[in-house]
């Protein structure tokens, strides 16, 4: 299986726009201590899920008391209220609602999201956790609304173009191809470099180009055993064309 | 899951559907080395494509898939009848094309 990394490069692509700039010149005491704030929350991140993921292997139900997502969203918590405004604190928020969101319990989910600022970088990460609340309960009245309110505020493109992917996706599950290829061009538009609006990208082709009943883009190249293939040559039989890889 | 583990499937489906639906591979394996050798350890016969250039390959930048697995059914008039993100729903999707006068 082959997964692009999305919502890990997005992370990356906030540590490089903040991280780096400051490590091209002398690394300086507080770029290291940052840095190793940022590498020692993300062991505390993996711990959690490490958990969540054997609690519910081992038959553990969304929004049971004794639920992982609990504790270890009142530990990242605790970490975000007090390192305020770093890097560390904007995973540590993000993920703590997404551990909330995978427990299910959204009203505690909701009252965190409330406290996070438009312009917290958290957003980065949360937008698509939002989502992903949406994406369980199929009803996304609740993302779009948020989301909306984010966009309208903040002042940061990547976190624009995040939560603009999102309400596109949002609005694409809900079957308005219209109103969600604006915010996928709005969400390209903001930050077209950033993992967000390069995804963006990609949607918007497939909805251009890929949609069902376009003719299937044609190709003709060698395949591996030395033999020509060529799309159009199949024309007058069905062809299933498998992406795939070995590893 | 894992497209390995779906080899036997396609396998099954190609035996069954493969005088009227042409099955074609396009790996995004960087290494063309061990693609070749699975394809012949494996007997897959159907077609394969693969340049070594994962996602940045010539057919793999026409289609954008965003991972492993993603399917194009594509229909006799060379038209997109699905996009499918398992080969267990082919058959469903092949059948009725295959029922079209």
């Amino acid at each position: 299986m082959v997964q692009r990394l999305f919502f890990a490069s997005v992370f990356v692509g906030a540590l490089l726009g903040t991280g780096q700039s400051a490590r091209a010149q002398t690394p300086s005491p507080d770029a290291a201590a940052a840095a190793a704030a940022v590498a020692e929350i993300r062991q505390t991140i993996d711990s959690a899920w490490k958990e969540v993921q054997a609690f519910d292997k081992a038959g553990g139900k969304p929004g049971a008391p004794d639920h992982p997502a609990l504790k270890w969203h009142a530990t990242l918590w605790t970490y975000r209220e007090q390192h305020p405004g770093t890097e560390a604190a904007a995973r540590a928020t993000a993920d703590a609602i997404r551990l909330l969101v995978r427990g299910q319990f959204w009203d505690q989910a909701h009252a965190r999201t409330e406290a996070v600022g438009a312009d917290e970088a958290a957003w980065e990460r949360l937008s698509a956790a939002i989502y992903e609340e949406g994406s369980t309960r199929k009803d996304f009245e609740y993302v779009i609304a948020t989301l909306s309110k984010i966009a309208a505020a903040t002042k940061s493109p990547t976190i624009t173009s995040a939560v603009m992917l999102d309400i596109a996706r949002a609005q694409r599950r809900q079957g308005d191809v219209a109103a969600a290829t604006k915010s996928f061009e709005a969400s390209r538009s903001a930050a077209p470099d950033s993992a967000s609006g390069q995804e963006a990208d990609r949607v918007l082709y497939e909805i251009n180009y890929l949609s069902v009943g376009l003719p299937a883009p044609t190709f003709s190249t060698k395949g591996r055993n030395g033999k020509t293939v060529d799309l159009a040559s199949f024309r007058g039989r069905p062809v299933v064309l498998v992406f795939w890889s070995t590893t | 899951m894992q497209c390995v583990a779906e080899v036997p499937l396609l396998k099954q489906l190609n035996a069954k559907y493969g005088k009227d639906v042409v099955f074609v591979g396009i790996s995004v394996d960087t290494n063309l080395d061990r693609l070749d050798k699975f394809i012949k350890d494996k007997g897959i016969s159907w077609p394969q494509v693969g340049d070594g250039k994962e996602f940045s390959g010539a057919v793999p930048k026409l289609y954008r898939p965003n991972g492993t697995p993603t399917l194009y059914v594509v229909d006799a008039a060379g038209k997109i009848a699905a996009r499918l993100n398992s080969a267990e729903k082919i058959e469903e999707t092949v059948q009725p094309l295959l029922s079209q006068p």
